[in-house]
């Protein structure tokens, strides 16, 4: 428990830390409104243009609220930290401070993610009230369930960020796969909702991680039903799991290297 | 002829003042609060072509404010400025071929390529021909012993190394007046001693004027003939380093340790400042007490385990330009 | 006349050499310029496949866009954001510049200041973005000379606007000692407008577009002149782009001679 609670001092400084950055917070607010703007247009439009499968125009709106809530609910600089501390070799400080550093980043960036997520989340609500207006039969007593997919799609997304981050200390040059990992997580999920792919697509995507990052949880939350929650939450879990457990991995294998060569 | 003419020149900066907070931020939208500072005030002074000026002072005195000034990055409150015939806040491009300027925090050369490619854009910044670069460079190289250090990315360049190759690069376009910003700031002492030979080589073999501010004592003793001492923005002396150097800079500052007990008989012109029990800070006059004498009577008695010698610092000359003329700075801190 | 002519061919030279200049420095790193320029490629590719699923499921139009329409468009703001990236990546650090003082250096140059301060950096991953736009060109518009002839000389203006954008919202700082937030967001914000079909859009935001947020002069109207030509519209873009790189380049000078006067505000950073 002592344990735990040194952790905590470090989200709670990290959370007054974002309050600080006033600025860039409301930048972040103005895009997250801009980007919802921009698709209510889009998707608006393709609505006139005809049929679209399994969504309507209102839950589409909502999806992508979701989804986009997911993505700057985890902008927490997190991929970035870990690059800067390890190739600036700052890493090397941190490796004998009493606490485990892929832990403390977690709980760095957790001060982040909780405010991120209440204020994106608020004006995910206003956003979606006054664009698309509430959801016909939507089930609040379903909403819990629903949002512990989002926490475990935040969770999956940030451990594989870490990972990515710490690639840094065998890789020079790590950003290509970052992109690459944005654009999945992109195509399969955050502005497509699976449904909308191939078939044969569909069915390699649900074997992967990228869809349960934005698409689970946002379809959870706008058509709720508990064959999809059974089916999703387990994989999901498995993702989580897999994601904690290759951060810690690539981390062991960082810090030997490092032990091995020098820094 | 003169290179700089400077009459009643002055700088009023009108900077808003903003309170903490939120509130206060809006009611500075609104209404906002100036305050005036008198940065520089009411200077006048002239700079003979092929001369070398000391421009001195603490921080915050101005020396910066009138170089901007004389350079033409900043425009002046009220005065008459002419550099090289020119107004430099109206006619700062055709002004700009004709001086030279290096600020030593601020570099000209691009960070991750050799000095060479910054040269050869630098010439075409300046409209040198290309022939005349090319000679021009070689010159320099030569000149400053930089010839093995031109394709070397200027990141992997020591700082002493750097300062030659921007100071160098601040002369591709043969300027008739160079502007030197504490060029010496942060070099070891050989560093330093070498920057400070090829300014005053560039001086005499091209009649380049030099226009100096620092911090450091030792490029004012060792570069210049005459010196500026300017604080709160106004000059409070303008006099030859030889006259300044009799009336002002006649202390020396030595720290010494012993090897245990240590009893000292003071002398004239030898002034005990600090005393612990394994060390002292003496003042020496040197006017009365040569750096000899005193060393001498300092090993006389006994159980030295340590001397450093030691200029004063410029705020102290400065402090006690402004206790009134010639008096010497020994003792009372 | 013939000065200005004498003027306008100086500002192209310095351009042409800090061109070269930052080329090399780029070269200096050849591996993670490929690297980068490759990433960013892929990156624009996932927009393609959003588009290619879009119409998959509705076919026809998308805010009376086709499919080839819209990659019209996905290149142009591609490649012409490439362009000014490549030339002027220094864009993105006016304030930057401003706040620290390293405007001296540009202002003791005998060259235009703005001209100067805008090329003196590249960025790597904008050869990506610029490439990209011709590759999708090519694989959608293969030899159709109409398209590429506008799809070329949108490359100019639009990066040119884009130029614009982000100097005009940066030389707030002149004004309001800070304007880091707004410059980083201003040209993002518009490109946000370039890169879906205009008729998504109505009333107040389409007016917008032609005035505020010029995005529709960025891709729009070049798309439009690349389907059926109109040499009133091609005026209409023309003067329009040079009015508003007009109105950027006085709005700098006009912010620097606040900075001359020294009465600037410099918030601490």
């Amino acid at each position: 428990m002592a344990k735990l609670r040194k952790y905590l001092v470090v989200t709670r400084i990290s959370l007054q830390n974002v309050i600080a950055y006033r600025s860039s917070a409301l930048g972040g607010l103005l895009f997250y409104s801009l980007f919802i703007f921009v698709f209510f247009n889009l998707w608006r439009a393709i609505y006139k243009g005809g049929e679209v499968t399994g969504y309507s125009l209102t839950q589409m709106i909502w999806y992508l609220c979701i989804t986009e809530l997911v993505v700057f609910g985890c902008r927490s600089g997190v991929y970035n930290q870990m690059n800067d501390d390890v190739k600036s070799g700052s890493i090397a400080y941190q490796l004998n401070r009493p606490y485990h550093y892929v832990m403390f980043q977690f709980f760095n960036a957790l001060g982040n993610m909780v405010f991120n997520l209440v204020i994106y989340g608020i004006l995910a609500i206003i956003l979606g009230l006054i664009m698309a207006g509430p959801i016909p039969g939507f089930s609040f007593a379903s909403l819990p369930f629903a949002l512990i997919s989002v926490f475990l799609g935040i969770i999956i997304n940030f451990f594989f960020m870490i990972t990515l981050g710490l690639t840094a200390f065998r890789l020079e040059e790590n950003f290509a796969f970052y992109l690459i990992y944005q654009k999945l997580v992109f195509m399969l999920g955050m502005f497509i909702p699976v449904e909308f792919l191939p078939k044969w697509l569909q069915s390699i995507a649900l074997y992967l991680p990228f869809s349960y990052v934005a698409w689970a949880p946002a379809r959870l939350v706008v058509a709720f039903s508990w064959d999809l929650f059974w089916q999703v939450i387990p994989v999901q879990l498995v993702w989580a799991l897999v994601s904690i457990l290759m951060s810690l991995g690539m981390y062991s294998y960082g810090v030997k290297g490092i032990q091995a060569h020098g820094g | 002829m003169a290179a700089i003419e400077v009459e009643g020149l002055c700088k009023l900066y009108r900077t808003r003042i903003k309170e903490e907070g939120l509130k206060a931020s809006f009611r500075a939208l609104t209404r906002p609060v100036y305050k005036e500072v008198k940065a520089v005030d009411n200077i006048s002074f002239t700079v003979e072509q092929g001369e070398i000026l000391a421009f001195i002072g603490p921080n915050g005195a101005g020396k910066s404010t009138t170089i901007k000034m004389l350079t033409g990055i900043l425009h002046p409150s009220s005065g008459r400025l002419s550099v090289l015939g020119m107004d430099p806040a109206t006619q700062r491009r055709r002004l700009s071929y004709r001086i030279g300027t290096v600020f030593g925090q601020k570099s000209q050369l691009w960070f991750h390529l050799p000095p060479m490619d910054s040269f050869v854009l630098l010439g075409a910044i300046y409209d040198i021909e290309k022939a005349v670069l090319k000679k021009r460079i070689d010159e320099l190289a030569e000149r400053f012993e930089i010839g093995d250090l031109l394709k070397t990315p200027v990141r992997k360049l020591s700082l002493g190394q750097r300062i030659r190759c921007e100071v160098a690069a601040s002369l591709l376009h043969s300027p008739d007046i160079l502007f030197l910003d504490e060029p010496t700031i942060g070099l070891d002492v050989v560093a330093k001693h070498r920057i400070r030979e090829l300014i005053l080589q560039m001086n005499r073999e091209q009649g380049t004027t030099i226009f100096l501010t620092s911090h450091d004592t030792g490029d004012m003793e060792q570069l210049c003939r005459r010196a500026i001492v300017i604080d709160h923005g106004r000059i409070i002396l303008d006099e030859p380093v030889k006259k300044l150097k009799y009336d002002y800079m006649n202390r020396k500052i030595i720290a010494v340790r012993f090897t245990g007990e240590y009893k000292l008989k003071e002398i004239d012109g030898i002034t005990l400042e600090k005393s612990g029990r394994l060390g002292a800070r003496l003042s020496v006059d040197t006017r009365v007490c040569s750096i000899d004498e005193a060393m001498r009577w300092l090993i006389a008695q006994g159980g030295v385990a340590d001397i450093t010698v030691e200029d004063p610092p410029m705020e102290d000359i400065i402090a006690s330009i402004f206790e009134g003329g010639g008096q010497s700075l020994g003792g009372g801190r | 006349m013939h000065k200005h002519v004498v003027r306008a061919m100086n500002v192209f030279r310095l351009i042409g050499l800090y061109f070269k200049v930052n080329l090399a420095s780029a070269l200096e790193y050849r591996a993670s310029f490929l690297l980068q320029a490759f990433g960013m490629a892929l990156n624009n590719c996932s927009f393609v496949f959003f588009w290619y699923i879009a119409f998959s499921q509705i076919g026809g139009r998308i805010g009376g866009y086709d499919f080839n329409d819209v990659m019209f468009i996905w290149a142009l703001c591609s490649s012409a954001f490439g362009a000014s990236h490549i030339l002027f990546a220094n864009m993105n650090s006016i304030t930057r510049i401003i706040v620290s003082g390293e405007l001296d250096t540009f202002l003791l140059q005998p060259k235009d200041v703005l001209v100067s301060l805008l090329c003196s950096k590249t960025s790597l991953t904008a050869w990506g973005d610029f490439l990209y736009g011709f590759i999708l060109m090519a694989l959608t518009h293969g030899g159709d000379a109409q398209a590429w002839s506008m799809f070329l000389l949108g490359i100019v203006i639009g990066g040119l606007l884009m130029t614009a954008i982000s100097v005009t919202a940066h030389t707030m700082t002149f004004y309001l000692g800070d304007a880091s937030l707004i410059g980083s967001m201003a040209l993002e914000f518009v490109i946000n407008f370039c890169i879906y079909p205009e008729g998504i859009y109505r009333g107040v935001v389409r007016v917008l577009m032609l005035s505020v947020i010029p995005a529709s002069f960025i891709v729009h109207i070049p798309l439009k002149l690349a389907r059926h030509f109109s040499p009133g519209l091609l005026l209409l873009l023309l003067t329009v782009s040079a009015a508003y790189c007009c109105f950027a380049y006085v709005f700098f000078y006009r912010g620097l001679k606040r900075y001359e006067s020294g009465n600037l505000i410099i918030a601490r950073m």
